[in-house]
């Protein structure tokens, strides 16, 4: 059973692709909201597994909305009219519906997102995936915009965060825009098996270490895989170690 | 046109011009000299007859070089000094071949009885007075050409941009308020079937003046009026209680012409720029009323004015230049804000 929500500011709109979804049992509408900020809402308490989203809306743009989340859940972007959404993703395309909907349309984006589905399932052992709910896993998503351009990362595949003031740049691929939180909070939220503080500024991700070179003082110089050289600073190299023998 | 095509073209008269102006100063000098009664012997002819090729000689260089250096092409205050330096250096070297020209085939000339310098300083300001005449009028001429030709570029440019800017304000219709008209029209079938049939004939009213504006430069304002609100209804069917509509129109500006599509287009960004912004919505009133001396349309809208984005600015732009191209200077459009969170559009259109 996949949970969904519709997120839309137009009540007909949200009620025609329900209409639609009836097709599909295997889709449960857990929620509605009218606006990016019942969204939100609606996404923190029910946690679904998959939103249907209109990007234009009153307040807050679906992308806006996003943005906010700290872990983004799958999405299906549903538009009236293209131009939007092709633009903000050219670089990793994501399933999008133009209204009026096809019904055959709709039915290629669920069957693409089952074969996701189940693909990440066998990524993740499922033993390792944490009771704890606010905890991120490696297989999460998270939705990044800076300006105009928008990705889907998913967190294993980010090798560094970087504090920048109150915002943390992160580091995937060739890319390293900003994201609007502190490094603090996402030490937090992040598995700290995976992801390790290394030093005031910086999270890497443990998986993703090229080298490992001994430092001064009796620190340690880690090179990530994007060539990214970054120091452990004395107290952390001593944890480093421990978890490293493990 | 490029250089070569230019040259080729005004070779043709170039070369008459040449020959014509030489042999006619030619003849003016003869006839000058019988006229103030002197001799026409060969002391006298043979410079002359000298002097006719040496100058179309010396000024043809002049212009293989000014068209080589590109002189033409350069604006008039960078062009002259440049002519100067030219003219002298062209009269020094015809003084040059014709001193020279004259030595050799004449040596009993009678010009070489004086001092050489004077004769130099002779022949040079001699020279100078056919050479810049000569040049003011080759600058000119081309200068001329060039500018009209200049104007008429950017006269067809003008009109081009016009028309252009003039189609797609006409037949723009946002295609996000069509797909999401359709999309709001399907879910009512089933709800509703009696407001889904009518809103199918809002809509194709809609799109069949969006069709048909093109063709006439102004409409009855009831015409235009009859559109807006059928478009209205459509987006009170997708925004629901979230869009209040009011209309306060005077019955005497019915029959008032005003450019089809114009009263549209401003509603239509009252709705995507005003109520589709508010999470809550808004209210957009249209008012029609007669002035003094004017046709007076508003269009008032729950919103902010001050994200006038580029392509809204597009759009502001062309209602004015359009007003300006049918009704010259009696028309006017404004647009600002009150009270913090209304927006109004006023159009003046001048009685018909």
């Amino acid at each position: 059973m996949i949970r969904a929500v519709i997120i839309d500011d137009e009540r007909l709109a949200r009620n025609e692709l329900k209409k639609l979804l009836q097709e599909f049992p295997e889709i449960e509408i857990v929620a509605e909201a009218a606006n990016a900020n019942e969204g939100i809402e609606k996404i923190d308490s029910l946690n679904p597994d998959l939103i249907f989203l209109d990007i234009q809306m009153p307040g807050k743009t679906g992308f806006d909305m996003l943005a906010e989340l700290d872990k983004a859940p799958d999405v299906i972007f549903t538009t009236a009219y293209d131009d939007y959404a092709l633009k903000a993703f050219e670089v990793n395309a994501l399933d999008y519906l133009l209204k009026p909907v096809e019904p055959r349309r709709l039915a290629d984006a669920l069957h693409k997102l089952h074969l996701e589905e189940s693909r990440d399932r066998e990524s993740a052992s499922e033993d390792e995936i944490s009771v704890n709910k606010s905890l991120l896993h490696e297989t999460d998503q998270v939705f990044v915009k800076d300006g105009e351009r928008c990705w889907f990362v998913k967190l294993g595949e980010i090798r560094l965060f970087e504090s920048v003031g109150n915002y943390a740049k992160i580091y995937f691929q060739s890319n390293k825009p900003l994201i609007l939180k502190s490094l603090n909070a996402l030490e937090e939220r992040l598995d700290e098996k995976v992801f390790f503080r290394a030093n005031r500024k910086h999270i890497v991700n443990l998986r993703l270490i090229e080298k490992i070179e001994p430092y001064f003082n009796g620190g340690l110089l880690l090179e990530l895989k994007g060539g990214e050289k970054i120091e452990v600073s004395r107290r952390q190299t001593v944890k480093f170690k421990e978890m490293m023998s493990l | 046109m490029s250089l070569a095509e230019l040259m080729q073209k005004t070779s043709k008269y170039y070369w008459w011009l040449q020959i014509g102006g030489w042999g006619i100063l030619a003849l003016i000098l003869v006839f000058a000299n019988i006229l103030f009664g002197r001799k026409v012997d060969m002391q006298f002819l043979i410079p002359l007859c000298l002097q006719v090729p040496v100058g179309i000689f010396t000024t043809h260089l002049f212009r293989l070089f000014i068209h080589r250096a590109g002189w033409l092409m350069l604006p008039v205050e960078k062009a002259l000094p440049r002519l100067a330096l030219g003219i002298l250096i062209v009269c020094l070297l015809d003084t040059i071949l014709r001193i020279t020209v004259i030595n050799w085939i004449d040596p009993t000339n009678t010009s070489k009885r004086l001092e050489f310098s004077t004769r130099f300083l002779l022949v040079t300001v001699e020279n100078a007075l056919y050479i810049i005449p000569w040049t003011l009028i080759y600058y000119f001429f081309h200068y001329i050409d060039k500018s009209r030709k200049q104007q008429l570029d950017t006269l067809k440019l003008e009109a081009l941009v016009k028309e252009l800017e003039l189609k797609t304000i006409k037949s723009h219709i946002n295609p996000h308020f069509i797909f999401n008209a359709l999309n709001s029209i399907r879910a009512l079938i089933d709800e509703n079937p009696l407001r889904a049939r009518t809103a199918i004939t809002e809509l194709s009213n809609i799109l069949r003046s969006s069709m048909q504006t093109e063709k006439q430069e102004t409409v009855f304002f009831e015409k235009e009026l009859s559109i807006v609100k059928d478009y209205l209804a459509l987006e009170h069917i997708r925004f629901e209680d979230r869009l209040n509509v009011q209309y306060e129109i005077a019955e005497n500006t019915l029959t008032q012409q005003i450019p089809p599509m114009m009263l549209q287009t401003l509603v239509e960004n009252a709705i995507k720029h005003g109520i589709s912004k508010q999470v809550s919505g808004g209210t957009v009133t249209i008012v029609s009323r007669m002035k003094e001396h004017y046709h007076q349309l508003v269009i008032r809208n729950t919103g902010r004015l001050n994200n006038l984005g580029n392509e809204d600015g597009f759009g502001l732009t062309s209602t004015r230049n359009r007003l300006h191209l049918l009704f010259g200077e009696e028309a006017n459009f404004n647009i600002r804000e009150i009270n913090g969170n209304m927006v109004e559009a006023e159009l003046q259109i001048p009685f018909t």
